[in-house]
């Protein structure tokens, strides 16, 4: 119960960041992706900045979780073609919906029927990977 | 109220991986939410029948986002100003949520969706979090989530919206 109230809590902390500063919004996006702003650049490029050091501390100073573990992280596995071929059509969805996967749930707040669309657009997607997980190479 | 400047809102968005790390032990990422919403529609399916327990603090996470969004913008403490292009550019259309729209979004959620179960993750899993433990394969992928961004941005959008 209280990871269930600390994750919802985290999630509009983070929902309600990536709304107060822009980063929902369409025009934002598509400005990012003609160089027109710094703003996203510095937005993500703070992000993992913070996120990095912050995490590496914690690991060095051997800070334990709330639950009392050691604090771990996992780099993904590589895929070859999933990152590249999967990233590539990830990106040209990010652009035409100008959300990646948090906006989408943002869009649902912001423009409902825009919002539903674009998150049933989405878990189809999902789906088609499902299905033809294994005839996809790696 | 004015947008928040990228030097506050990146790294309070940066703060959410430890802070994830720390409560629930768990790295920052969304897009398994997709594959744990799958899971209920294609119980069988050998890619969607897995532990979704794993994923199920993805769920509460969204359902945070979702909550924040509606609150937010039903009190309409934000607004997006307009955002001006360069003249006669497609990207000032002026209301790119009109319903009229739809099937773009539709589209381009297939593609997210899609690309981000493929990729193994997305701008938050990808992107934020994988690129802050320097995880190779999260490089790979947000250089290609640029590249793929920066494509239809500027050679596919101006066909849709002429």
């Amino acid at each position: 119960m209280r990871n269930t109230i600390t994750t919802i809590l985290l999630g509009a902390i983070f929902g309600g960041v990536l709304i107060f500063s822009d980063a929902f919004n369409w025009y934002r996006i598509q400005e990012m992706f003609h160089f027109k702003s710094f703003h996203m650049f510095g937005l993500i490029g703070s992000a993992i900045f913070v996120a990095g050091v912050v995490t590496w501390v914690m690991k060095k100073a051997g800070v334990k979780s709330i639950n009392k573990s050691t604090i771990q992280t996992k780099k993904k596995e590589i895929r070859p073609v999933g990152n590249t071929v999967g990233g590539f059509i990830f990106g040209a969805g990010w652009a035409l919906t100008g959300a990646c996967t948090a906006p989408v749930f943002i869009l649902i707040g912001y423009q409902w029927q825009i919002g539903v669309v674009a998150l049933l657009g989405a878990l189809t997607g999902a789906l088609l990977y499902g299905i033809l997980n294994k005839k996809l190479a790696l | 109220m004015e947008v928040l400047p990228w030097y506050i809102a990146g790294p309070l968005i940066g703060a959410m991986v430890p802070l994830l790390l720390f409560t629930r032990e768990k790295q920052l990422g969304l897009s398994s939410s997709y594959r744990y919403l799958g899971s209920f529609v294609l119980p069988k399916n050998s890619y969607f029948n897995y532990q979704r327990v794993n994923d199920a603090w993805q769920i509460q996470f969204v359902i945070g986002i979702v909550c924040a969004a509606i609150a937010i913008f039903q009190l309409d403490l934000f607004s997006p100003e307009p955002i001006e292009f360069n003249e006669g550019d497609v990207l000032n259309l002026p209301n790119v949520y009109s319903v009229q729209n739809w099937l773009v979004f539709a589209i381009g959620g297939v593609l997210i969706g899609f690309g981000a179960r493929y990729a193994g993750g997305c701008t938050a899993g990808h992107c934020i979090m994988g690129n802050s433990i320097l995880s190779v394969a999260s490089i790979i992928s947000t250089c290609m989530f640029f590249a793929g961004g920066l494509i239809v941005s500027h050679f596919v959008l101006p066909y849709l919206f002429e």
